[in-house]
């Protein structure tokens, strides 16, 4: 038992926190409220040094750390909300590049996502489901040597800035998943429509029309992507329960010293019980889904992957209900300021409402959990 | 991190699984299923805690020079946790917060006939720090201790004196000091009961367990009982908070609970056809109810390995004293309505399940929120410790 991280993932956190906290304040992020909500510069800068290949071996120009220290980095952005995509870009689409791609792909993409030239994104979630589990609503078909694909496909966040684009499509024998080429290169039968989250963040709605792709990029098909998709489901997940609980920390710390400041009735307003004790109930909350985050991304890194899926469902449940609760509580005891867009909690609440449904949320998360947990039961009963 | 109990861990956890599945002999069930008996205090409840003593268990935590084996909080929490789960109603108060400390700083006598014999599983202490308008307030205390040459009168009334009733001691936080400021004129005696003076009355509470209301009239208690220095009292009481505190909230009965309640819904026949199991609401408080106790044990975990490492928060322990608590609560409420109208019958009924647990748990589970300090209180610890926010006026 173990509950600290090792002295280089401290020390990649902290570098990782520097570099963010130097671009992210509220001013410089103003700059990012409209239009395109990527910062290229930052994400060059984090390449630069070396964190945008944490998980990617040396061999492709990656420091080799683990899926654990990547959560770290995502960490980190929550607590500074970055205009990053860390989540599309590193977690699913790189880290499927890295898991389940052959040798000839991994060089052709991963070297560029490391020294940041290559962007990568990923549209795995399906408009009308709620989970990353689901009959995709892409399909494709082989012919020749090329897949062919049609559908649309949602939530792809800066589609027109990415290189290429995980995707999963049906086909006639399972799930396939497939990178995609950029919308915005020269391929005809990709489109690419804006749609814009809560967040601010740009994610494209894809449409597909016989968009033929080369076989090699094509990453796992049937049983083995069924498996990839366990595995990048609990990823995603996890990912995005450590992305929470930076965003909340920040929120809880900030609600905690805005009212050990303000003043009305002539004192502190934190000198008040029922601000003092809803404060701690957030903090109580933050503190179940530090562990509960913590737990999932070691079951990630160290379980096999059936194990880890409850670990990461358990997680996200958490996190959608944790990040409701503080970001409303945050907000209300802010009182005026919290809505404020000079002040920054916005951004905040705004990131907590986007992580709490993406890839699925608390209820169907806690439907699922439930039915798994009755299956498990039946066949201890039956034995 | 690894967050997973180590392969030495599981051993000692499957370890003193077995071993008390031994100390549970039919005897045993069936005096502590006996109405009344469940708070301990039996002939069978009192050789298995001799045989937990003999055994080494009680002295498990306790540091070396006081007789301890020194094992580790997250080794002792494992013990605690499988003690916990299998109902035994061992003296926790009495093992780890007033044993350790008596051994500290009490005198010769003391040790000689208490601290040997709380190691041995012979002694049981009961706890006298609150009185009728002491309660989250302990600095409030009015029970006096006098100096009359070498012994002390002692006079005053204290409740919720809970195993009074079959203790051999008790712990007595007493008044020596009336003009110093109220946490400063405090001093602990240990006080047996069967001295001239010392009388108790029932208090039956809705869980049908017994507290007791202990009265001290003019009892006369040589010097040598008491502990500590005079008037320094008030660090005994706070000094041993963070062990007690590990045996305070533990997610053992909670799982244990879970476990079997989800078990009974795998067996049983809905009226609806197929079986309890199969019904999406069950589902999905087995599911709530799962979510709440993994935060749970992770918690307990953290605090136990925190506690190792010398990393331990004040706040912490609040945060897990009041997730806790109410989880327990909500815990028994989803498990109860899987159960049903069933979950209402008492123990012994004809058509029970799962032993009436659920109903016993329900009607001793409402003092868990304000006992051991107040959450209300836990809260302002964790606004003021965690969140450095100005404390209010309480």
């Amino acid at each position: 038992m173990n509950f600290a991280y090792s002295e280089d993932q401290e020390q990649l956190r902290q570098l990782a926190r520097k570099i963010l906290e130097d671009y992210c304040s509220n001013e410089q992020l103003r700059e990012f409220d409209q239009g395109v909500r990527f910062h290229e510069g930052l994400w060059k800068e984090l390449a630069a040094a070396g964190l945008l290949g944490i998980e990617i071996d040396e061999e492709y120009g990656g420091m080799a750390f683990d899926f654990e220290s990547l959560c770290l980095l995502i960490e980190e952005v929550g607590r500074t909300v970055a205009p990053l995509p860390v989540i599309p870009a590193l977690v699913l689409a790189a880290g499927a590049v890295h898991a389940f791609g052959s040798a000839e792909l991994k060089a052709e993409l991963l070297p560029g996502v490391a020294s940041g030239e290559i962007l990568l994104s990923a549209g795995l979630a399906q408009s009308n489901a709620y989970s990353l589990r689901n009959t995709p609503t892409l399909t494709a078909r082989l012919e020749e040597n090329d897949w062919v694909v049609d559908g649309q496909q949602s939530f792809v966040p800066f589609a027109e800035q990415a290189s290429s684009i995980l995707v999963v499509a049906q086909t006639s024998d399972g799930p396939a998943l497939l990178m995609l080429p950029s919308p915005g290169s020269a391929h005809s039968g990709l489109q690419a429509q804006a749609q814009t989250a809560t967040t601010g963040e740009n994610q494209s709605l894809l449409t597909c029309t016989g968009l033929r792709v080369a076989k090699h990029y094509c990453l796992a098909h049937g049983l083995g992507a069924e498996q990839a998709l366990q595995t990048l489901q609990n990823r995603a997940l996890a990912a995005t329960v450590a992305q929470m609980l930076g965003v909340c920390e920040v929120m809880l710390r900030m609600t905690a010293s805005y009212t050990s400041e303000r003043e009305q009735f002539g004192v502190k307003i934190a000198t008040f019980q029922a601000v003092g004790q809803r404060a701690a109930d957030c903090f109580i909350d933050v503190e179940c889904l530090r562990l509960i985050a913590q737990r999932a991304v070691f079951a990630v890194q160290s379980c096999d992957p059936a194990e880890a899926e409850e670990a990461c469902k358990i997680a996200k449940i958490w996190a959608a209900d944790v990040g409701h609760r503080v970001s409303h509580a945050a907000q209300h005891l802010h009182g005026g300021m919290g809505v404020d867009r000079d002040y920054p909690l916005w951004r905040y609440c705004l990131w907590a409402k986007q992580l709490e449904l993406q890839y699925g949320s608390g209820a169907p998360y806690t439907q699922q959990l439930g039915s798994d947990i009755a299956a498990q039961f039946k066949a201890q009963v039956r034995q | 991190m690894d967050i997973a109990l180590s392969p030495a861990q599981q051993a000692l956890q499957q370890k003193v699984r077995d071993y008390l599945a031994e100390l549970f002999t039919p005897e045993l069930t069936a005096e502590l299923a006996a109405a009344g008996a469940e708070e301990g205090g039996g002939p069978e409840f009192r050789k298995a805690l001799r045989k937990l003593g003999e055994d080494g268990f009680i002295s498990m935590s306790w540091p070396k020079e006081l007789g301890g084996q020194e094992a580790s909080a997250v080794d002792q929490y494992i013990f605690t946790e499988e003690i916990v789960r299998t109902g035994f109603p061992y003296p926790f108060l009495t093992t780890e917060a007033c044993g350790p400390v008596m051994a500290e700083y009490a005198s010769d006598t003391v040790r000689e006939k208490v601290v040997k014999g709380i190691l041995a599983g012979e002694v049981v202490v009961a706890i006298g720090y609150s009185e009728p308008s002491a309660g989250t307030d302990l600095g409030a205390l009015k029970t006096r201790a006098e100096r009359d040459g070498d012994d002390w009168i002692i006079n005053g009334q204290k409740i919720w004196t809970s195993l009074a009733d079959y203790s051999d001691y008790i712990w007595l936080a007493a008044r020596t000091d009336p003009d110093a400021p109220k946490h400063k004129g405090i001093t602990m005696f240990v006080v047996p009961t069967d001295i001239d003076g010392f009388s108790m009355s029932p208090i039956w509470t809705l869980g049908s367990v017994r507290t007791n209301a202990t009265y001290y009239e003019d009892i006369r208690l040589p010097d040598e009982w008491r502990v500590g220095e005079v008037n320094k009292g008030w660090k005994l009481i706070t000094g041993q908070l963070n062990r007690e505190r590990l045996s305070l909230v533990t997610h053992g009965h909670a799982e244990e609970l879970y476990l079997q309640t989800a078990r009974w819904a795998a067996e049983t026949a809905a009226n609806e056809g197929g079986m309890v199991i199969d019904l999406p609401w069950v589902q999905h408080n087995l599911a709530k109810v799962k979510v709440g106790l993994d935060a749970l044990k992770l918690l307990c975990w953290k605090q136990a390995w925190a506690m190792d490492m010398g990393t331990l928060d004040m706040a912490d322990a609040s945060v897990a004293k009041v997730y806790g608590t109410e989880f327990f609560l909500e815990n028994y409420r989803l498990l109860m309505e899987i159960v049903g109208q069933t979950a209402l019958l008492r123990s012994g009924s004809a058509g029970e399940a799962l032993l009436g647990k659920l109903e016993h748990r329900y009607r001793t589970g409402s003092i868990l929120t304000f006992g051991g300090g107040t959450n209300e209180v836990q809260r302002e610890i964790i606004a003021g410790a965690g969140l450095w926010m100005p404390r209010g006026r309480l």
